[in-house]
């Protein structure tokens, strides 16, 4: 059964730099999602968004001192957060939400799931979710065979990982050793349904890893340190050629599936306790506050510049202009 | 020239190519040591290694979605389906990834994989492993589609599709691995996108794929005994279609037959009938005919399966009422 990490965090170790980043790609990714609601509460974007809010923790935690540029990365479909946290850049993610020629995919428009950044290592995801399963592997093999030690992250959901190409990936994963990891953001809930009703599994659904002969483990992923030494010491491992980690990171969510949801399939004192007791963002903030890592006026700041920057991006993309109708005949071939 | 099977030559495009590139990776099932069971693969892992070619679990979405993660990250993935009827296990990743990923994410990736597909009828396989399942693709976008007729035309169409920078679907006919013909010892390429008219002729026009550009070769022979001359004209990829071959024979004969091993339903002839209509209506001078599969499973029995498909007889008659028109 998978082990619960759990690791003595000694917050000295860190540069008072490195934490305040943690903080700083944690504000940026909730304040580019309450920003996003805003401008869809103003119909400017349509579509889906699935919120990530209240999973920052997870993301910024494994990506940010981590993962390099040249690190391969596919997200899940909460994943502004992974792309935000490698550093794929604002304007280009509320292009993308507008259908500007801003967005990655230069007007195409593309929501969560299709934007890309080659030159970050952000290789797409897919609306049929669980996709990014098989790529992964496929990308993992080639960062091998080409004698580098870039390594392959794979975000998916709890309600992904019942999806059948997860077995076929870990068991590839495993068969040839590839320099993979996967993170499950495991948020309870598959859009309705809960992960208990939706896995046979007995315990955890890092368990499945084991099976495959890969380590794996279970872990707190509200709390963004130690989602850094876990993805840490598992990228450690993949670089060096030992292979693939599973790790199965726990979080809430705390809006609905996705926008319109009413979320009335929880019970409103759990979100409530989520919300209040375990917020990723406000416990790290009281953290540093208590041991004197930080002041007050270090984290608004840090907001007031991610507010700045994040209502410069949003102009960025707003202006920016919508394609013709030539743009749906381009970039079909190579 | 030097004559060669179609698996042979094949396997020549295979070498020639992984030779070429050190990035080219060959896996399947089977494909290693084995050497394939159509034997398409032997000798190229004792030739390139155990890293370039490699036998991979039983698990079709796998061994395509991996492709599409290698290829976007500078390898030149060749996969290989051990049946082409396997499309259905692997679908989501044919259909919505490997012709969609580039396109969807803005254009700024490189799909060069080249997944090969062993099709159609031959010698009892039965209803999952008979199949040809290139017409679903002609409707997803973003997909090259490969089919040919001859070791010629296989080893020139497969080291095109290897050097391209998108994803191709290569089908190869199961009955044509022991075919011999013509390849030159020197290097050739065949551009996708140009059909070849396999015989000229300027009564009937008839539009055949695969093995049935053999079946329509051998009832033009026979035709041409009563005089009635029969163009054979193989499209030899149905994505990109070479419309101005297709249609200038058209506008040439006025009659225009389809042959093909596919369900006749929505299948390849389908597609060309109705571009034919759209685009040359006013030049022919009977409708166009098709000759597919019946629209039924194809049963396991050896002798059910010649029943499936399209006849040497059966184009004949078509060809007769075509000009009676
Ligand atoms: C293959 C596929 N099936 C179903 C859907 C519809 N769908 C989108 S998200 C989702 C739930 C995903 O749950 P989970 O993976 O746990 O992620 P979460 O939303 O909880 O972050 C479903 C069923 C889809 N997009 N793709």
């Amino acid at each position: 059964m998978a082990e619960i990490y759990q690791k003595e965090i000694n917050l000295r170790d860190y540069s008072k730099e490195n934490l305040m980043a943690f903080y700083r790609t944690m504000v940026k990714i909730r304040k580019f999602d309450e920003n996003l609601i805003q401008l869809m509460h103003e119909g400017k974007v349509s579509g889906f968004y699935h919120s990530g809010i209240g999973s920052e923790g997870l993301s910024a935690g494994s990506i940010v001192h981590n993962l390099r540029d040249e690190d391969y990365l596919y997200y899940n479909h909460r994943g502004c957060n992974q792309k935000i946290a490698k550093g794929v850049p604002l304007s280009k993610l509320y292009g993308d939400f507008l259908g500007t020629v801003e967005g990655t995919t230069r007007g195409l428009g593309a929501g969560i799931v299709h934007s890309a950044d080659v030159s970050r290592g952000v290789l797409g995801q897919a609306g049929t979710i669980g996709s990014q399963f098989n790529i992964a592997v496929g990308t993992a093999y080639s960062a091998k065979f080409q004698g580098t030690d870039r390594v392959t992250v794979c975000y998916f959901g709890d309600g992904a990982a019942a999806r059948e190409p997860l077995h076929g990936s870990l068991n590839w994963a495993g068969i040839y050793e590839l320099p993979i990891i996967y993170i499950c953001e495991n948020n309870e809930y598959a859009i309705s349904c809960h992960t208990s009703e939706m896995h046979a599994v007995k315990e955890h659904i890092a368990d499945w890893a084991d099976g495959y002969g890969i380590p794996n483990c279970v872990v707190d992923g509200n709390d963004v340190l130690l989602m850094h030494e876990v993805a840490k010491e598992a990228i450690e491992r993949a670089r060096k050629g030992e292979g693939p980690t599973f790790i199965e990171a726990k979080t809430f969510r705390h809006r609905g599936h996705f926008e319109g949801d009413p979320y009335d399939y929880v019970d409103p004192e759990v979100v409530k306790e989520w919300k209040e007791k375990r917020d990723p963002i406000k416990n790290f903030k009281k953290r540093l506050l208590e041991n004197n890592i930080c002041s007050e006026n270090d984290f608004s700041k840090i907001d007031e510049q991610v507010d700045h920057e994040i209502q410069k991006a949003i102009k960025t993309a707003e202006s920016a202009p919508l394609p013709g109708r030539e743009r749906i005949f381009e970039g079909l071939f190579a | 020239m030097r004559t060669l099977t179609m698996r042979a030559a094949i396997l020549e495009a295979l070498s020639e190519e992984m030779e070429r590139d050190e990035k080219t990776v060959l896996f399947g099932e089977d494909v290693g040591k084995f050497g394939g069971i159509n034997a398409v693969t032997k000798g190229l892992y004792e030739k390139f290694g155990n890293k370039r070619v490699f036998d991979t679990p039983i698990a079709e979405s796998t061994i395509v979605g991996a492709a599409l993660g290698m290829a976007i990250t500078g390898l030149r993935p060749i996969p290989e389906l051990q049946f082409g009827d396997f499309v259905g296990i692997a679908f989501d990743e044919i259909f919505n990834k490997l012709g969609k990923w580039r396109y969807m994410h803005g254009g700024s990736m490189e799909v060069p994989v080249t997944l090969r597909l062993p099709i159609g009828i031959a010698g009892g396989a039965g209803p999952e492993h008979s199949q040809s399942p290139q017409a679903l693709f002609m409707h997803g976008p973003g997909l090259h589609i490969a089919i040919p007729s001859t070791p010629y035309d296989a080893k020139g169409l497969l080291k095109t599709a290897i050097r391209d920078n998108n994803a191709v679907l290569f089908f190869e006919h199961k009955v044509l691995y022991d075919l011999k013909g013509e390849v030159p010892e020197e290097e050739y390429l065949i551009p996708l996108g140009q059909a070849d008219v396999k015989r000229e002729g300027s009564d009937v026009t008839i539009i055949a794929t695969a093995l049935q550009v053999h079946t329509a070769l051998d009832a033009a022979e026979s035709l041409s005994k009563e005089g009635i001359e029969v163009e054979v004209v193989d499209p030899r990829t149905l994505a990109p279609l070479d419309k101005e071959t297709i249609l200038g024979s058209v506008r040439k004969t006025g009659r225009v037959l389809i042959v093909h091993e596919e369900p006749k339903t929505g299948g390849s002839g389908a597609e060309l009938a109705a571009q034919i209509s759209e685009e040359a209506i006013f030049d022919l001078q009977a409708p166009v005919r098709r000759i597919g599969g019946p629209d039924v499973p194809i049963a396991q029995s050896l002798h059910l399966e010649q029943f499936y498909r399209p006849s040497e007889q059966q184009i004949i008659d078509t060809v007769m009422e075509l000009m009676e028109y």
